[in-house]
């Protein structure tokens, strides 16, 4: 059984469900409601390529069975650390007829993006997993973009947007981080020619990732 | 023709079924509410891991992250 009352500036529908009555509508509850739209579209978002240093090199002499001692270089490379972010402006919060900045309870994103250039993971000669889909996809608040994780599974690097609000702007902010990862190397002397930078990361140089997108924002309310 | 107003002892109908009883529309609320709109930021990055603020406001970290974010619940809703 339904029951509908317009009373005194109020509209409430309920509906019967297992002899219970559920209230399906009310003018007195707040109700999400879009007040408004912006769309940015081909905005960039951009990481640069990571870096290495050279961390230890030790030479030395190890007996190896069968062959007697032998000349033995120990080579240590490692990614930089990093923590990098950044934050843009990139709408406005939509203002009412007396251009006042409406205070928006929430944001919706709705988005449309390819990946540009595909960075590489440093250590392989394939392209670091992206989350974005190929699609239109939506969220609220933060999107993980790039992940890479070490042998065990443990993180060592991150990308990430959010978009907020901060006061009458929407925001956009861009962050990574990069743990220091090894990279260790032994060459016998008669089997490397130049061994310093032959235990190098091989793709640090294709590291760098861009992202264009075309983004949807639906500023939402709960009461007008 | 769409239906303007029709009322029935099971169901009500009004502005082309776009007001309907049998639909449950989603409201604010304070208690028992079924899941959550996210309000802000609600992830972290440091030392190459990650924080995700789930939508209780709980942090849920992986092994490695060492940061100091702190995100906030989102706004519950109930049907």
């Amino acid at each position: 059984m339904s029951k509908f009352v317009a009373d005194n500036s109020r509209i409430q529908i309920t509906e019967t469900v297992s002899g219970v009555d559920q209230t399906v509508f009310d003018t007195n509850d707040d109700m999400p409601h879009i007040v408004g739209t912006s769309q940015i579209n081909n905005q960039t978002i951009s990481f640069a390529a990571m870096s290495q240093t050279e961390h230890q090199t030790v030479q030395k002499w190890v007996e190896i069975p069968g062959y007697g001692y032998q000349y033995i270089w120990h080579y240590r490379w490692a990614i930089d650390p990093a923590e990098n972010s950044s934050i843009i402006d990139i709408a406005n919060v939509p203002t009412d007829e007396d251009n006042n900045t409406i205070d928006v309870d929430f944001i919706v994103v709705q988005a449309t993006g390819t990946r540009t250039v595909n960075g590489k993971d440093p250590r392989f000669n394939q392209a670091l997993p992206s989350t974005i889909p190929s699609k239109t996809f939506s969220f609220q608040g933060s999107v993980l973009l790039e992940a890479s994780g070490e042998v065990n599974g443990a993180s060592w690097m991150r990308r990430i947007v959010s978009i907020y609000r901060s006061g009458a702007k929407i925001k956009m902010k861009v962050q990574e981080s990069i743990a220091r990862l090894d990279r260790d190397i032994e060459f016998y002397k008669f089997n490397a020619v130049n061994p310093s930078a032959e235990s190098k990361f091989p793709h640090i140089a294709d590291t760098a990732s861009t992202y264009s997108l075309n983004i949807t924002l639906f500023f939402g309310k709960f009461r007008q | 023709m769409a239906v303007v107003l029709n009322i029935t002892p099971s169901r009500f109908r009004a502005s082309g079924s776009k007001l309907d009883s049998q639909r449950r529309y989603i409201r604010k609320g304070s208690s028992g509410t079924e899941f959550k709109f996210v309000t802000s930021q609600n992830m972290d990055v440091s030392d190459g891991g990650l924080r995700y603020v789930d939508p209780d406001g709980n942090n849920v970290d992986d092994s490695v992250y060492n940061g100091n974010f702190s995100g906030s619940a989102g706004i519950g809703v109930k049907v």
